[in-house]
């Protein structure tokens, strides 16, 4: 049987390599293709996905099962480190071409498969939602802008930024929610 | 005045506070229900979002650069600028682990930059260049730039990797070369780096790399003539003295 990521999780804390590269495996796609989404930027993308497994490794990140799903967490942090990484790139980076140029086709491990399809389902739920309220959802989660900044790109008052983000991220979660429940009916 | 805390939570989530903020905040929310049920609330709000992200292929070597880092990044945390070493203090010795396989490249790039101001790239020298003393920091202001930077490729069969890099410094050129993944050496063997030049080789650096596999030198080139190499290798040789190769070319690029 598939062992549960936690159990991975915590071999992982007690330094076990087979347990590492199994949860990596697990989640390297998720991971880089979100850090991806996140730094728009290969290499950046890279080094998140080390800080991730670096501070797993090191016992720097600590999950805690009641408080709900290991992959939500594992996603959680690895924002995280996309956010510092972005913040302190001030500095130049130095790409080699050639390393983007090398890509292998790997074999799409379950979990891949099924991330794409729920992705899928997400993309057609933020497209139903208004402009408006697409921005919000870009500006807050994938740029991770501060309060100050979402009102002032969106010439918004200050006081009404946590109030419109709300808004967007409720009505994302109702089309899915119906989505759902209507079922593998209208999948076809 | 006063900050109202409860104001800060979407910073907070956005990990846009500085520390102090940060443990502010995290006392505050200690305290504040509204804020944990909010907070809660935008965890699971988003935790579809990242699912979105189109798929994208990771670069190749990626799972290899990144399992072998986060295994080695607890047994030594040295960084590239701490690893300064002078001519008097190293013979040989190779470089200390650093983290990310790329990463050195940009220490080294932004380290060209503070030369200048006096911190200097590494100086190892070669046993036949003892009595050519690294210039000193402070001594020229002159600017470095990279030359050439090569990526060696492996043999057939060897699963080491190396970069090889050209800074021109005060009229010459140091090699720099950096290479992970080497099998471990018995007795007094060692890497030998050679440039080639119509397949005649030329000493380049001479290093031990540490258990890890990692090892580097950096080497003042300073052959007698004009030359134009055409080829950077990497062997195993049976001692620090081979002034030929007698090892098979484990690593290597065209230059």
């Amino acid at each position: 049987m598939r062992e549960q990521d936690a159990e991975l999780f915590y071999r992982i804390q007690s330094k076990d390599e087979d347990a590492l590269e199994q949860l990596y495996d697990r989640y390297e796609k998720l991971l880089f293709s979100f850090s991806y989404r996140m730094t728009n930027n290969k290499f950046l993308a890279e080094e998140a996905v080390q800080d991730v497994f670096t501070k797993i490794w090191s016992k720097q990140r600590h999950f805690d099962e009641e408080k709900g799903k290991f992959s939500s967490w594992l996603l959680t942090v690895t924002r995280h480190a996309c956010i510092d990484l972005l913040r302190k790139k001030k500095e130049p980076t130095y790409e080699l071409e050639e390393r983007d140029s090398l890509h292998t086709q790997e074999p799409t491990p379950e979990e891949t498969v099924e991330w794409q399809e729920r992705g899928e389902e997400v993309r057609k739920a933020v497209k139903q939602l208004t402009e408006e309220q697409q921005e919000m959802i870009e500006l807050f989660y994938f740029k991770s802008m501060s309060q100050t900044n979402i009102s002032k790109t969106c010439n918004i008052p200050l006081g009404t930024v946590k109030g419109r983000v709300r808004l967007a991220l409720k009505h994302l979660k109702e089309i899915l929610a119906s989505k759902q429940e209507r079922g593998v009916q209208d999948d076809g | 005045m006063t900050v109202n805390q409860c104001d800060r939570l979407l910073d907070y989530f956005n990990n846009q506070l500085t520390e102090e903020q940060k443990a502010e905040f995290e006392a505050h929310l200690s305290e504040c229900e509204d804020c944990r049920n909010e907070l809660a609330e935008l965890e699971q709000l988003t935790e579809d979002l990242p699912y979105s992200s189109e798929a994208v292929d990771p670069p190749s070597g990626m799972k290899e650069r990144i399992l072998s880092n986060v295994i080695e990044e607890t047994v030594d945390e040295v960084s590239y600028e701490e690893s300064n070493v002078s001519v008097s203090d190293v013979q040989n010795e190779p470089f200390k682990k650093r983290k990310g396989w790329y990463k050195p490249l940009v220490a080294a790039v932004l380290t060209l930059s503070l030369v200048g101001n006096g911190a200097a790239v590494i100086y190892v020298t070669n046993n036949e260049q003892a009595t050519e003393p690294a210039p000193e920091p402070e001594e020229d202001a002159s600017l470095d730039t990279l030359e050439t930077v090569r990526t060696l490729q492996p043999s057939e069969g060897v699963d080491a990797r190396a970069t090889a890099m050209m800074i021109g410094q005060n009229n010459k050129t140091n090699l720099v070369v950096q290479a992970a993944g080497l099998s471990e050496l018995e007795g007094e063997e060692t890497y030998q780096v050679w440039v080639l030049e119509d397949e005649q080789p030329y000493r380049a650096g001479t290093f031990v790399p540490n258990e890890d596999g990692d090892g580097g030198v950096s080497y003042v080139m300073n052959y007698e003539g004009d030359h134009n190499f055409d080829t950077i290798a990497i062997t195993k040789e049976p001692d620090a003295n081979s002034q030929t190769p007698q090892g098979e070319i484990l690593l290597s690029s065209s230059l």
